[in-house]
């Protein structure tokens, strides 16, 4: 452990970090993963560059053979493709409730985790983005066709339908996002353009806009963090809600319900923490960052999870409730085949990743046994991403006529670029935990004990 | 139009005759009222006479009035205006001819082979082969760009003479449609008929004859064919062997064996479907008449099918559906009853009221338990001496027959109930099907005979005396054949015309090995078969479309063939070739080509109808119409004592002994059909299995052997053994093992059927009914062993029961039906939330389906395909459920998997009025236009295939990838993309397409009706899927007009739309509100329980 003169827990046990060391230190401890991360990381690097390239190697088959190298299996026209949309949307989730929500709370422990989280969020937007692109049959038209383009035939897009709320939806999130994050990022980089020389120093420069620390700038730029963290917050609702709308809103049984919106949200939460976590864990490890990233923050965010993961439990529940309740035959007909029918290993999976093994969080000890947890973790996110592929298939595959009905399961393609997504996903987090701030080093500066920032000894 | 009431004894003439008014030349489609609507005695070509209506009445002259007079319009053409000379093009010498010139060696044919390869080499570079299409650089007058141009002319796929009428554009048939006026098709077409261009465009058909130098089979020329082969044939023993035709093809052959020296006893006719012989020998003995009696069931009450197949394939397909049609009205409270005996179910079990399940083998024991029923009740028909003789004969049956209800299986009073049954009205007992062709094939005939005899059928159902019709082959052909071929210099040359007995023949027979010994072999086809691998001189000749020739299905009704086009190949007609042969033996017939020999032969028909026309404007006008007709009628023949040549047959095989039968495929026939990837594609009826062969077994008795479904199994007999997969199918007789024919071709028939299934006529050991000597292809006692392996079968549907869902499929019994006949409601009375989209439009298209009506033959799926340039995707594909279908058929079993009931329901887009796919589409790709057609933009479309899941009826297809012309799954093919409906969009990968109604022909009789300043009349948009369908169950038009047909139906309470709830139980569904009703399923038998079939997986 390399910071553990730097941070400890004191020894009667109060959570307030003691901190010895001065702003200088900060910076050098934070900012080593610009000189030395530990091999591993160059380990998982490698590994994620593969798995992209595979997943390019992929689209690049099915642009030019045809969707039909998938496995699609009709009735069964979504599958593996908006399962990983929707997975890394939800994903997407964690970071904007991270920096923004939580921001407005004033909950502090965010303060070491929110940067990570949200270049999580962007970076999950981002290989959420590609799938509804890839999935079209005419993506080269549709990358811009769904778009509200003006154009000679005067052909309009249809306002109607939730797909086109979807472009909206998404794109604002990232946008939104990318600016959130990267008008954190300002100070930090200007703190690194300080520290580095020659090429480096020009380009940390051009990317932190000349920022100085002069009092009127800090003025400027906690008002506009402050407007954006206000801007990003209803997206965190809206952003899931639409994107649930893509099934809700049409008439398919198992889709159609008034739950979905809420549903999606816990789940998207939820997946997000387990996946906050499950990063944190390893960068934590890969940069040293023991004494920033405290166990205390990695236990708030498994609450978060817990609490997530209760409200998931409560939707699959009344979800049941509600299709027996409403007498529509075919909606039932499709719960009951859920449970028991030929996808109820995806179905059981999903319960018991996203409902029963969380249920452990409710001990303080298992909450701070980080492997245990990492594992639930992890297992949180298998069960998420099977939530969505439940949904998706078991609600298409066997719907109203059972002449037409149909199986599917996911080919070799499926598993292809589902990896592809995790290689480009970490591709991204892994260079960007290697020339930024994983932690925000102004914000960790703001909550220093007063005397490190030149005041009186001040417990915030 | 309106149509004039026509008088009470349905004289047709006077409306006929009329002058032609404006409300007339409005439609140029005839226009039809709803035929379920419209009394029997309206339908053209009928008439009245005391008994009710006939098809063919006692006048019959020429139909169409005076010949000067043309019809209305451009109704059909003869080819002589379009297409003046029919000359073949100038052939260069082949290589062949080059061959036979050096008198080669092997160094000088390897040199030869050496130019040829480099002289195709050098013209593949030059230019691309000139296409024989009718060039406009000097366009002809009637043909106008873009506008179709129609013929009239008579099916060749099998040998019921339907009538057609192809539409041509710009010279190239694009579409086969029934000739509404034609009696024998009345405007249906079968899902061969439609396939019919598949096999005209098929880049397979050869381009060039093959003559055999040494062992092998190579190019060759015209020229090289008429000095090498004429010069063989001259003086020889020549045969001709050929497939069935009843009209004058058979007797022109029988002239030029004549004419060059031979005998006309050295023609030989063949039909697989073994109905025609057996029907025509029993009638034979019975009543002295080598002929079929015509059957006319549209006035039956009762239809007693014991082993028969008559909607299947039978010996009319089409006109028997059509009948059935008529039959299972539903008017006046009641309908024709349909009960059918059979150990495996076909389209006609499935469409039964009620279906008993026999042992298979037991067809002719259950007849005569039949027999002896009716015999036994008091009120028996038929004349005192036939009953005497029939009589006699269970007399001397007695003993088995006392025994035969245990063999059957089935008790004595279910035939006590149905023989009284069968006497209370007019009625018929239709015996035998492709399923029976074993050694009592016609004794099962001649038990049908005096069923029908003792039921009063004949005169009532069944007619000898007018109107019979012919069998298109003659008694005993293929016995005759073999003898002949197998005697020590019998035959010194055989030539095969467009039949395919190396293929159709089981090989236990030898035919292969005794044709091989014959010097001189030709085969003379219009599409590569295995019989050509028989011939040193294989000739290609032309597709029915492209030949002139005539049908008479009926005596007295002819029906005329002309080409519909140029020939596409350098091909022949083979009577053309035939005439040349003759030439060059210098024993010319009087003509140069066969049209003349035809032209000669009609004048009789033009004495018979009508002398009072000149004979050419008399010929024209045939071609015009495509079928004249005069009927012969001959005094009613009595019934002969049978008792000395009836016999029970063979005895049947012990229970518990699994007997192989292999039933012609209705899409297939005995394998003519492999060849197009459409029929392979539309899947069988009952199994809805597409590309395969399959093991059909009851699946108990799969679960008591311990087989899975998809497990391949070995069949062996005595004879032989194959391997396929298997599917459990319900309805069959537990020993039944039911496989049928048409797949398990050689390669050398083409890329399509190449490889291709099994066939299952390799485990039928040599074995013939002694009567007719037609092969046994039923009754062979196989063994089963599973081979460890599995083989995917393609099956659309794989799930096969309605998981009792109320509002998909509905039923009622006649009973129910009955007391509210006659009641309406309006459905479309649906609480709204939203105002009516579009106001004041004159048309609304509305669809409705008749699921009493639907076999579930496919024949609207083809034409769908054909019409809609629907790709074909392969087994594959198909296996991953991305069919590109816009027409599927749904077939849901209910009830005892033992013996389930059946419905079919076609299933297409609904055109709902509240679409789910509209409002899910990102770019407005679907959307509705104002006449409640669902539209696809497939330019717009970008793939996001939401609307594809918002589709409750999963009707959308998605183009997943470029289907070309030339793959289909793993086959590479070339399928020719001259097929194509030029009125049609092509898809491209990626995008969604669906059923749109036809909207080409919504839109082209909107054009015409705006020409003429009317409104678009009811019937003068035919879809594709309603113009085919054989049985009329399928109706479309416009919801806006009171009148029309489609309005009543979807007004009755009798009629639903699917998922749109039950009123009072389950009140509007999904409320989709679709223009597409469906008439609920009208049965005697109570509908089956809520009990699942045990096979709803398979």
């Amino acid at each position: 452990m390399a910071g553990d003169a730097a941070g400890v827990v004191s020894v009667d046990g109060s959570r307030e970090p003691v901190w010895e060391r001065s702003i200088s230190d900060v910076n050098e401890q934070i900012l080593v993963n610009l000189r030395s991360p530990h091999p591993s990381f160059y380990v998982a690097f490698v590994i994620a560059v593969l798995c992209l390239l595979t997943g390019v190697g992929f689209v690049a088959a099915h642009t030019i053979y045809g969707l039909g190298l998938w496995n699609f299996a009709p009735p069964s026209m979504w599958a593996v493709d908006i399962t990983n949309f929707v997975f890394w949307v939800g994903i997407g989730h964690a970071g904007t409730l991270i920096s923004a929500i939580l921001f407005l709370f004033r909950a502090k422990w965010r303060n070491s985790v929110n940067r990570s989280a949200e270049a999580m969020t962007i970076f999950a937007v981002i290989c959420a983005a590609i799938f509804p692109l890839i999935h079209m049959g005419r993506m080269w038209l549709g990358a811009y066709w769904a778009l509200p383009l003006p154009n000679t035939n005067n052909m309009w897009i249809n306002f109607r339908s939730p797909l086109v709320w979807d472009v909206f939806a998404i794109s604002t999130y990232f946008t939104v996002s990318l600016l959130f994050w990267y008008m954190g990022l300002v100070p930090d980089l200007a703190s690194i353009r300080d520290r580095t020389k020659g090429f480096k120093r020009l380009v940390y420069g051009f990317m932190s806009f000349g920022w100085r620390g002069t009092a009127k700038q800090w003025h400027h730029y906690e008002a506009g963090y402050g407007f954006l963290a206000a801007l990003a917050t209803p997206l965190v609702l809206s952003v899931h809600s639409i994107v649930s709308w893509d099934f809700a809103m049409s008439i398919q049984p198992g889709w159609h319900t008034t739950i979905f919106p809420p549903y999606f949200v816990a789940g998207a939460i939820l997946s997000g923490c387990a996946m906050v976590y499950t990063l944190l864990v390893p960068v934590r490890y890969m940069f040293r960052l023991e004494q920033f990233i405290l166990k205390e923050h990695l236990e708030a965010c498994i609450k978060l999870t817990l609490l997530t993961s209760t409200i998931v439990f409560y939707a699959y529940a009344i979800e049941f409730f509600v299709a027996w309740y409403s007498g529509a035959p075919y909606e039932w007909a499709i719960f009951e085949k859920r449970a028991i029918g030929p996808y109820a290993f995806y179905f059981w999976t999903m319960v018991f990743c996203n409902c029963i093994f969380p249920l452990a969080f409710w001990s303080k000890s298992i909450r701070n046994n980080i492997p245990v947890t990492f594992v639930i973790c992890v297992l949180i996110n298998v069960g998420m991403w099977f939530e969505r592929y439940n949904i998706i298939i078991s609600s298409l595959a066997e719907d109203f006529l059972p002449g037409s009905w149909g199986h599917y399961e996911p080919g070799l393609w499926e598993m292809v670029i589902t990896v592809g997504s995790f290689g480009l996903f970490f591709t991204f987090f892994l260079i960007f935990c290697k020339f930024f701030p994983i932690v925000s080093l102004s914000e960790i500066k703001l909550i220093m004990p007063k005397p490190l920032r030149g005041g009186g000894k001040h417990h915030h | 139009m309106t149509t004039e009431p026509r008088s009470a004894n349905g004289d047709l003439r006077s409306d006929d005759l009329r002058e032609p008014s404006a409300a007339d030349s409005a439609n140029e489609f005839p226009v039809f009222q709803d035929e379920r609507t419209r009394p029997i005695t309206e339908l053209p070509g009928y008439e009245v006479t005391e008994r009710g209506p006939v098809i063919f009445g006692p006048e019959d002259g020429p139909l169409e009035g005076k010949a000067e007079r043309r019809v209305d319009g451009p109704l059909y053409v003869g080819a002589d205006e379009v297409m003046p000379e029919l000359e073949p093009a100038p052939a260069e010498a082949g290589e062949a001819r080059k061959a036979f010139d050096l008198n080669l060696d092997r160094r000088s044919l390897l040199k030869f082979f050496g130019a040829g390869a480099a002289a195709a080499t050098a013209t593949g570079c030059l230019r691309r082969p000139v296409e024989k299409i009718i060039p406009y650089v000097n366009q002809p007058v009637d043909q106008l760009p873009g506008v179709p141009t129609y013929y009239a002319t008579t099916c060749g796929e099998c040998s019921a003479g339907c009538g057609v009428v192809v539409r041509t554009r710009e010279g190239r048939p694009t579409k086969i449609e029934g000739n509404p006026e034609h009696p024998i098709s009345q405007g249906g077409v079968c899902s061969m008929g439609q396939a019919t261009l598949q096999g005209l465009y098929h880049p397979e058909r050869r381009k060039q004859p093959l003559a055999k130098v040494g062992n092998r089979q190579v190019d060759a020329s015209w020229d090289d064919v008429k000095e090498a082969l004429g010069s063989k044939l001259a003086g020889k023993k020549v045969a001709i062997f050929t497939g069935g035709s009843t009209g004058s093809r058979h007797q022109f052959y029988r002239d030029w064996l004549k004419a060059i020296g031979s005998t006309e006893e050295r023609l030989y006719t063949f039909e697989p479907n073994a109905l025609y012989s057996t029907i025509a020998a029993a009638h034979k003995l019975a009543y002295g008449v080598e002929a079929m009696p015509r059957p006319d069931i549209r006035q039956a009450k009762l239809v007693v099918g014991i082993g028969s197949d008559f909607l299947d394939v039978g010996t009319s397909p089409v006109f028997m559906a059509k009948s059935f049609t008529a039959m299972r009205t539903f008017k006046n409270g009641s309908m024709g009853k349909i009960v059918q005996f059979e150990s495996m179910l076909t389209q006609t079990g499935g469409r039964a009221d009620y279906r008993h399940v026999i042992r298979p083998g037991t067809e002719l024991l259950s007849t005569m338990l039949l027999v002896k029923s009716l015999a036994a009740q008091t009120g028996a028909k038929g004349s005192a001496s036939a009953r005497a003789a029939i009589t006699k004969v269970l007399e001397a049956n007695a003993t088995a027959l006392n025994a035969g209800y245990e063999t059957v299986g089935v008790p004595q009073n279910v035939f006590d109930s149905v023989a009284a049954e069968l006497l209370a009205g007019p009625s018929i007992v239709m015996c035998g099907g492709t399923q029976s062709f074993d050694q009592n094939a016609t004794q099962l005939q001649l038990a049908a005979i005096m069923a029908n005899e003792l039921c009063g059928a004949y005169g009532s159902t069944l007619f000898l005396d007018k109107g019979w019709m012919p069998a298109p082959v003659k008694v005993g052909d293929l016995k005759r054949f073999m003898t002949d071929v197998s005697a020590e210099g019998g035959l010194d040359a055989v030539i095969f015309i467009d039949t395919n007995p190396a293929f159709t023949v089981p090989k236990s027979f030898g035919l292969a090995a005794a044709v091989a010994k014959v010097p001189v072999v030709v085969s003379m086809q219009s599409f590569p078969n295995e019989t050509d691998l028989l011939a040193g001189f294989v000739l290609n000749t032309h597709h029915y479309l492209e030949s002139w020739g005539d049908e008479q299905p009926v005596v007295g009704f002819w029906s005329a063939r002309q080409p519909a086009i140029r020939p596409t190949t350098d091909s022949r007609q083979a009577e053309d070739v035939l005439l040349w042969l003759a030439a060059h033996m210098k024993k010319p017939m009087p003509f140069s080509e066969y049209r003349d020999y035809l032209k000669d032969r009609w004048k009789a028909v033009h004495a018979a109808v009508d002398q009072s026309v000149e004979y050419n404007l008399f010929f024209d006008a045939v071609l015009r119409r495509g079928f004249v007709s005069k009927l012969k009628t001959q005094a009613a023949p009595s019934f002969a004592d049978v008792s000395a040549s009836f016999s029970l047959g063979a005895a049947v095989t012990g229970s518990g002994t699994m007997v192989l039968t292999s039933p012609l495929d209705h899409r297939l026939h005995d394998g003519r059909g492999a060849n197009k990837p459409v029929l392979q594609e539309v899947g069988d009826a009952m199994t809805r299995i597409a590309w395969d062969t399959w093991i059909g077994i009851n699946p108990k008795k799969v679960r008591d052997l311990g087989f899975k479904r998809n497990d391949v199994l070995l069949v062996e007999s005595s004879a032989g053994s194959f391997r396929a997969a298997l599917y459990p199918m319900p309805g069959l007789h537990a020993d039944a093992v039911v496989v049928h024919r048409g797949n398990g071709h050689d390669d050398v028939t083409g890329k399509i059927s190449g490889s291709n299934g099994v066939d299952p006529l390799v485990a039928f050991a040599r074995a013939e009914d002694p009567l007719t000597g037609m092969p046994v292809t039923a009754g062979e006692v196989v063994k089963l062993s599973s081979t460890g392996a599995v083989f995917q079968l393609a099956a659309y549907q794989k799930h096969n029961d309605i998981d009792n869902r109320k509002d998909i499929v509905q039923k009622v019994t006649v009973a129910q039906a009955a007391s509210e006949e006659g009641k309406t409601w309006n459905m479309d009375d649906v609480p709204d939330l939203y105002p009516a989209l579009y106001k004041d439009v004159e048309n609304r298209w509305g669809m409705s389906v008749d699921l009493t009506k639907c076999t579930g033959c496919g024949a609207c799926m083809v034409a769908c395909a054909q019409e809609n340039n629907v790709s074909m995707v392969g087994r594959e594909q198909i296996l991953l459920g991305r069919e590109m279908h816009w027409i599927r058929l749904d077939r849901y079993f209910a009830g005892d998997v033992d013996n389930p009931q059946v419905t079919v329901q076609p299933m297409m887009c609904q055109q709902c009025s509240h679409a789910p796919c509209e409002a899910v589409c990102p770019v407005y790709a679907t959307q509705h236009d104002p006449e409640g057609i669902n539209s696809m933009t497939y330019n717009r479309c970008i793939g996001t295939r939401y609307c594809a899941n918002a589709c409750p009826y999963k009707v959308r297809r998605f183009n997943w990838w470029t289907h070309k012309w030339n793959v289909i799954g793993d086959r590479l093919v070339d399928r020719n993309p001259r097929a194509l409906n030029p009125d049609v969009t092509v898809r491209t990968r990626g995008v969604m397409e669906k059923c749109n109604f036809c909207f080409q022909r919504v839109r082209e009789a909107k054009h015409r009706a705006k020409e003429m300043g009317t409104k678009v009349q009811d019937g003068a948009v035919k879809v594709a899927c309603e113009q085919t369908c054989p049985t009329d169950a399928i109706v479309f038009g416009n919801l806006l007009d009171p009148a029309s047909r489609v309005t009543a139906l979807r007004k009755s309470v009798n009629s639903y739309m699917a998922l749109n709830g039950i009123p009072g139980v389950h009140p509007y569904g999904i409320k989709t509100l679709p223009n597409v009703t469906y008439v609920k399923q009208i049965s005697f038998a109570e509908p089956a329980g809520k009990k699942k079939t045990d096979a709803h997986h398979g």
